[in-house]
C-alpha cells in the first residue's frame, strides 16, 4: 500500500481483539488531519483508542516478518496486500513519544480483518522513540 | 499449579489438541514445542505482557493538542 494512502476504514474486525483489550473486536480507523498518524478507535469499548502511523515514515528500516498464521486468518496472500501500522504512545513532551515495533497492527483492506502480530524471534521493543532523542 | 516432571522428548497435553513436548534440556535452558490449534496464540509470556503493557499505557484518547503536535514530527522528506 502506497504511502499516500488514506487511513480511512470504518469498521475493521479484530477477532479475539488485541493483547489487554481481547472484547476490543471492532475498530475505525480514522486519519488525524493529513496524516500520515491516525487514529484506531475501538467500536466495542468506546473511550479505548489507539494512535497509529504507518512504520515507514519514522522506521524506514523496519520490515517485520508476519507468521504465516496469522497472515492467513488475515487473508493476506503477499506483503503488499498489508496495511501495516505500529502504535504510538503519545508522551506529553510529543518529541519522547514512542512507538510499539514489537507488536505492529496488520491490516488487510479488503477483508477488512485486522490483529495486532506479536513478532517472533526479534530484538523488536514496544518502546521505540519516534525520533532519536 | 500442577506441577509434572518430565524428561526430554516426553509430553503434557493439554485439553484435546494442545501438547507440549520437552525437546531439550542444556543447562540452566529447557526448549520446549507446543502443539496447539492455530486459534490458540503461544507467545513468551514477559513478550506477551510488554505489549499488554504497551497497549494499555497507549490506549486513552490523545488530546487533540498532541495529534497536533505529533504532525509536526513528520519526517521533512517522506519516504519515496
Amino acid at each position: 500500500m502506497s504511502a499516500g494512502t488514506a487511513l480511512e476504514l470504518p469498521e475493521l474486525v479484530f477477532e479475539g481483539g488485541i493483547p489487554g483489550f481481547r472484547e476490543a473486536r471492532r475498530f475505525a480507523l480514522v486519519q488525524v488531519g493529513d496524516g500520515p498518524f491516525g487514529v484506531l478507535r475501538c467500536i466495542d469499548q468506546p473511550g479505548v483508542e489507539f494512535v497509529v502511523v504507518p512504520p515507514m515514515f519514522f522506521f524506514a528500516d523496519y520490515e517485520p516478518e508476519i507468521d504465516d498464521d496469522s497472515a492467513a486468518d488475515l487473508g493476506l496472500t503477499g506483503p503488499d496486500d498489508a496495511l501495516l501500522l505500529v502504535v504510538v504512545n503519545v508522551a506529553d513532551d510529543i518529541a519522547r513519544s514512542t512507538a510499539n515495533l514489537l507488536g505492529p497492527i496488520v491490516i488487510n483492506p479488503e477483508t477488512r480483518r485486522g490483529a495486532q502480530v506479536i513478532l517472533a524471534g526479534t530484538d523488536h521493543k514496544t518502546q521505540t522513540p519516534l525520533v532519536p532523542a | 499449579m500442577l506441577v509434572l516432571t518430565r524428561q526430554p522428548n516426553q509430553s503434557i497435553v493439554i485439553g484435546d489438541d494442545i501438547v507440549i513436548t520437552v525437546l531439550e534440556v542444556r543447562g540452566d535452558q529447557v526448549r520446549i514445542g507446543v502443539r496447539a490449534p492455530r486459534s490458540v496464540s503461544v507467545h513468551r509470556e514477559e513478550v506477551y505482557a510488554a505489549v499488554v503493557r504497551a497497549n494499555q499505557a497507549s490506549a486513552s484518547p490523545a488530546p487533540k493538542s498532541s495529534l497536533d503536535a505529533l504532525g509536526a514530527l513528520r519526517p521533512k522528506r517522506p519516504p519515496a
